[in-house]
């Protein structure tokens, strides 16, 4: 008995610190955010400053523009690392040895580099559209615009995933995959039946990493994205720091953070959903 | 009697150097078939060519008359049983046992039919809910068998489905598998490191060692009549003797064999089984000896003889007759059946 209750205390001190930390650097500045988000213009309380994301046309398009890069984005890159990490796995040859060295690569290249090599390569007389001109192929303007956006997304945020996505498909076993064979299940039944309910979880996982990394995404929206509309980090920022209107800019970042909860709140949900059925 | 499965010439080579070569093997129609031998031998390489998961550096395999060779798995007429079960850990029973029936497109009411059915033939009636985890090793494996059944397929493969299960539950499950190989007639390629279980489940059992198939026969057969000291060494008692050749017989010491197999010698091994040996203490004919030791065993005895250069002998006694000798007691030691090898 005294000996369980000296562990608890010992258990609540080793914790202690992460949770603190955990306190300042998230909890507190979320709640400071919100209490300043509620200053309405005359020096009261109210929702006003939440109200005027819906009902400004600017800020209306700039919330539609960073749910449709958000979303295609994600899509686009879970896409592309799901069959990536498929061909590392279930392949083998010199592409996929290729593949395994170099998709790290984007992840030690900084932000700003990166980004300004993609308006280098993409952008109106950069080094593709040189390329292609004798061939007398014209690109579709790419740079300053949600497509050089949704590129940028892609370089940033496939290799993460696609590392994620490896791992969880190299802890399903050769042997259930091959029971499948067995049976006679051909490719798309074997990755239907078999693979992709064994590794969705982690697909789950990815999604909302890359969903949160992209909603918040600064760098490349700033560097490379149109004037308007705008992704919701660059506005933030232009409300912030050019308009100098604090409390709106709060407002943007508690209607940022609630977007991102929702995805939380569904993938914690499939998480306990899971956690019961083994029960 | 057709036959089922044919292995011709087949050789699998491993970077490694291991393998199997020379597999030469015909299965007929509704056979039990097992390929013994020690863990390493290729009887896992050689089940696995014929499920398709490995590719054999040469020969050919065919299965009711067509070759299979370049099949992959999900194409070949053979389902497997594997050592780990191998089930889908994220599908209930129902949907293990369904998964191969909706590939080959059944209609719904006759899979549900025929998941029940298989689930009483394995002994695991009413279990469709049940998912993998909730179920021991044993009914695991039983719905790994089922699936497998349910699928009719015309070469049913097992690879030591049995080995990872305790002894008694090993030897429910060896009669359980007999019964249903009569009851449905399948054709069966079951590997297994255990020559009891060998003996007592197969048809016939094939013998393998390096990569090599040693023997090719019935239980009684290849307990009787060994083809090569290493199954007379690999299965059952045995005690070994060294003989010289003296043109019909092969003498030890006092004692002359026939010399059946016409060895050439000048040296051979004479092969005797413990139950083969008699002992007698009344006579002057045979090898002389001293009981050095007495093991009743039930209703049996293991008595040691210890027969001077000959080294020592093991002989079989009913409980009665080892009763009667005593420890130092001199004896002749004779041979009701013998079996002689080259001396290697
Ligand atoms: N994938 C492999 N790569 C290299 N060597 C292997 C491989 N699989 C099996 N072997 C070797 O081939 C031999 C036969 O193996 P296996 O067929 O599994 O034997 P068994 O099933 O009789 O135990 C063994 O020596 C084993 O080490
Ligand atoms: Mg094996």
């Amino acid at each position: 008995m005294i000996k369980g209750r000296k562990e608890a205390v010992l258990g609540l001190i080793m914790v202690s610190p992460a949770f603190l930390l955990l306190l300042i650097i998230v909890v507190l500045p979320i709640v400071q955010t919100f209490v300043v988000s509620l200053h309405s213009e005359d020096g009261g309380y109210d929702l006003s400053r939440y109200a005027f994301l819906f009902t400004d046309r600017l800020m209306r398009m700039n919330i539609v523009f960073t749910l449709k890069v958000t979303v295609i984005s994600s899509l686009l890159v879970l896409l592309v690392s799901y069959a990536m990490a498929l061909f590392m796995s279930f392949s083998s040859g010199k592409l996929v040895d290729l593949i395994r060295k170099t998709y790290m690569i984007p992840l030690f290249i900084p932000g700003v580099i990166a980004t300004y090599g993609l308006i280098n390569l993409l952008g109106n007389h950069g080094w593709l559209s040189r390329m292609l001109l004798p061939l007398g192929i014209a690109l579709p303007r790419l740079i300053f615009d949600e497509k050089g956006i949704v590129i940028a997304n892609l370089w940033f945020n496939i290799p993460f995933t696609t590392m994620l996505l490896t791992s969880a498909l190299a802890g399903i076993p050769a042997s259930v995959i091959e029971s499948a064979k067995d049976i006679g299940a051909g490719r798309l039944s074997v990755f239907l039946r078999v693979i992709f309910p064994l590794s969705y979880k982690t697909f789950l996982v990815a999604l909302t990493f890359v969903f949160m990394s992209v909603i918040g995404s600064f760098t490349a929206p700033y560097l490379l994205g149109p004037n308007s509309p705008q992704m919701l980090g660059v506005s933030m920022q232009q409300v912030f720091g050019i308009f100098r209107e604090q409390e709106q800019a709060a407002a943007m970042a508690v209607f940022t953070f609630l977007l991102c909860s929702v995805l939380g709140y569904f993938y914690i949900r499939s998480m306990a959903k899971d956690e019961a059925a083994r029960m | 009697m057709s036959i089922q499965l044919s292995i011709r010439g087949m050789a699998k080579r491993y970077k490694t150097g291991e393998g199997v070569s020379d597999i030469n093997l015909d299965v007929r129609k509704g056979e039990l078939i097992t390929l013994l031998g020690p863990s390493g031998c290729g009887k896992t390489t050689v089940l696995r060519s014929i499920g398709g998961f490995l590719k054999p550096d040469a020969g050919d395999i065919l299965i009711e008359d067509r070759s299979v060779i370049a099949l992959p798995p999900e194409k070949r007429p053979t389902s497997m049983v594997f050592q780990s079960y191998n089930l889908w850990p994220h599908m209930s029973v129902y949907d293990n046992l369904a998964f191969g029936l909706q590939i080959r497109k059944k209609p719904k009411a006759e899979i549900r039919e025929s998941i029940a059915d298989v689930l009483r033939l394995v002994r695991l009636p009413g279990a469709e809910k049940k998912s993998p985890a909730q179920l021991s090793g044993g009914q695991q494996q039983r719905v790994a068998l089922a699936r497998s059944l349910l699928l009719k397929p015309a070469v049913l493969l097992l690879d030591e489905p049995f080995s990872a299960l305790d002894a008694k539950l090993r030897h429910e499950m060896r009669e359980e598998l007999r019964e249903i190989q009569s009851q449905t007639g399948l054709t069966m390629v079951f590997v297994t490191h255990d020559q009891e279980e060998a003996l007592s489940l197969s048809d016939r059992i094939v013998v393998m060692n390096h990569g090599r198939i040693e023997q090719i026969a019935a239980p009684q057969n290849i307990y009787n009549e060994p083809e090569s000291l290493y199954v007379a060494q690999f299965i059952g008692k045995m005690n070994f003797l060294e003989g010289v050749v003296e043109a019909d017989v092969i003498r030890v010491g006092e004692l002359a064999v026939p010399n059946a197999k016409r060895l050439a010698g000048p040296a051979a091994v004479v092969a005797v089984r413990p139950e083969d040996v008699n002992l007698d203490s009344g006579i002057k004919e045979g090898l002389p000896g001293a009981v050095k030791q007495i093991m009743v065993l039930g209703h049996y005895a293991e008595v040691s003889v210890n027969l001077g250069k000959h080294g020592i002998i093991r002989s079989f006694q009913s409980k009665d007759a080892a009763q009667a000798l005593s420890l130092g007691q001199h004896v002749r030691v004779s041979f009701a059946k013998v079996t002689s090898f080259p001396k290697e």
